[in-house]
């Protein structure tokens, strides 16, 4: 009894010891503050421009998005998924700062401790599981058997949160830290701070530089290591879902192929492909903007969706839904709120840069608008219900 | 929980705790989309693969890496070039690629990471050489 007593308290002063064993000067509150601040900055960016980018999708009630600025969507995605890519080496950073921490002993001091431990489990689980799943979806590569959208979603909701409650329990430090001036620190510690907190910031910089060029058409050609050329596709524009993948390839150059204009309609139309080239033509630079964070321009012409309307009589204020000869899938149709098909933007496009749309593309008609995510811009569209 | 309570510690654990209630909740009453076995899986096995596995290997060159005479641009090179190759690994692997799709992941990745990690070593290299000579003018 007395030998297992004797064992049990070396084995627990050996398990108190751990966390001092991790030698470096940088595992120390002041670089845990200064990273963390970075990135609950990030954070919140993402969130909020996760939020927009899921409301934009699924908008609430009648909740209508406005057409302009025409590039929004464009820069808030471009934010969520650049940004999200440069807060990977912050997070790392941060996790290897506070490592440590892991291995306190005793685990939980008391009750309130081990739900305070709990809350940095789900946070550093939903920071990991963001940032990495968020990473392979951008690379198309779905190792989960989940719905990405769906569960990157809830989990945004449950690292905010958590996120919230670490930045209340930690921001007596971060203050201190941060923002109190009269600490003597050895040069040596102050120097490996610098230089540690620049090496993570150098591997921010340069995530940035690697990949922006896949939105940010100037930069393309330093975009290495982005999943996207914003100039490599059929007609110099990249493609999320190609004809055959939609299963189209045939029904698109069916002779018989009519767009129709239906539901709250005074006059129901029914156009054949020469039909709609008969019709008043406008050309429009747009982005193409994926919620992958990859945009591209090009020179989009085709009748204005406005003109339709006002052709079968629609009233203003109705909602349209775009439909695609697209037999299933989830964006095989999408809605056109009042601000974006009022927008004289907004096309039914014919044609590409001059050239009829390739089948990749959306040949024989897609739709084309301001300021909406690349999903909602439908290819391949045959019917438009107005309700 | 140790500073006392106050209005805005409350205010910050009322909005955190709804907040993680709605996701937790989500993630539940979605279970077709979220499937939350398999995003269980993922969860925790993202939080063992990084606690159990790429901290203690880090850790452990870290030990190597200070054992060096000069090991601070070193170090800091070999920072910027896991986290760089990290962000490149799923694109150099290809598994995303698709036939029918040839501007999915366009470029030779493989190549790509190899220049980006010559330009680091490159930086790094500098980096050394800068700081022997500064020792060197140093002593002598």
């Amino acid at each position: 009894m007395v030998r297992d007593s004797v064992t049990r308290d070396r084995v627990e002063t050996l398990l108190r010891s751990v966390p001092g064993r991790f030698g470096s000067v940088l595992h120390s509150e002041r670089v845990a503050a200064r990273l963390g601040l970075w990135l609950g900055i990030s954070f919140t960016v993402a969130f909020a421009t996760g939020l927009f980018s899921h409301f934009m999708q699924h908008p609430p009630g009648r909740l209508a998005w406005p057409s302009r600025p025409v590039g929004l969507y464009r820069i808030t995605q471009g934010l969520h998924v650049i940004g999200g890519l440069a807060t990977i080496p912050l997070l790392l950073a941060k996790l290897w700062t506070v490592y440590p921490k892991l291995w306190q002993w005793p685990p939980f001091r008391s009750l309130s401790h081990a739900v305070e431990r709990g809350l940095v489990l789900v946070l550093v689980g939903a920071s990991l599981f963001q940032s990495i799943t968020g990473l392979l979806n951008i690379s198309y590569v779905y190792l989960w058997p989940f719905s990405f959208p769906a569960a990157h979603y809830w989990t945004a909701y449950l690292l905010y949160g958590a996120l919230i409650i670490h930045v209340v329990n930690e921001w007596a430090k971060v203050r201190r830290q941060l923002w109190t001036r009269e600490q003597v620190e050895p040069r040596e510690v102050v120097t490996a701070r610098r230089r540690f907190l620049g090496t993570v910031a150098a591997a921010s910089g340069l995530t940035v530089l690697f990949t922006v060029g896949e939105t940010y058409a100037p930069l393309s050609g330093l975009a290495l290591l982005a999943p996207r050329e914003p100039h490599t596709g059929p007609q110099g524009l990249p493609v999320n879902k190609s004809a055959a993948a939609a299963g189209v390839t045939t029904v698109i150059h069916d002779p018989g192929y009519r767009l129709t204009v239906t539901g709250a309609v005074r006059t129901p139309l029914s156009l054949t492909y020469d039909d709609l080239l008969r019709l008043p033509q406008h050309t429009v630079r747009l982005p193409i903007a994926c919620v992958e964070g990859w945009s591209a321009e090009a020179e989009w012409s085709g009748i204005r969706l406005r003109d339709l309307a006002a052709l079968a009589g629609i009233a203003p204020d109705a909602v349209l839904t775009v439909e695609s000869l697209e037999r299933g899938g989830g964006y095989r149709s999408s809605e056109v709120r009042p601000p974006h098909w009022n927008d004289q933007l907004t096309l039914l496009a014919l044609r590409i840069g001059g050239a009829p749309l390739a089948p990749d593309h959306g040949f024989p008609v897609r739709l084309i608008a301001p300021n909406r995510p690349g999903v909602l811009q439908t290819k391949w569209v045959s019917k438009v219900v107005a309700a | 929980m140790k500073n006392g309570v106050n209005a805005p510690r409350l205010l910050g654990y009322g909005l955190g705790g709804a907040l993680v209630v709605t996701g937790f909740a989500g993630l539940v009453v979605d279970a077709h989309l979220t499937d939350p076995l398999g995003w269980a899986l993922w969860f925790g096995g993202l939080i063992v693969a990084h606690d159990g596995v790429l901290v203690p290997l880090v850790l452990l060159t870290g030990v190597a890496v200070g054992r060096m005479r000069s090991p601070s641009p070193v170090r800091a090179g070999l920072t910027v070039a896991a986290m760089l190759s990290l962000l490149a690994l799923p694109m150099v692997t290809g598994l995303g690629r698709r036939a029918d799709n040839p501007s999915l992941l366009p470029l030779d990745y493989g190549r790509n990471l190899l220049v980006v990690l010559g330009l680091v070593a490159l930086g790094t290299a500098l980096a050394a050489i800068a700081v022997r000579l500064r020792a060197r003018r140093r002593r002598g």
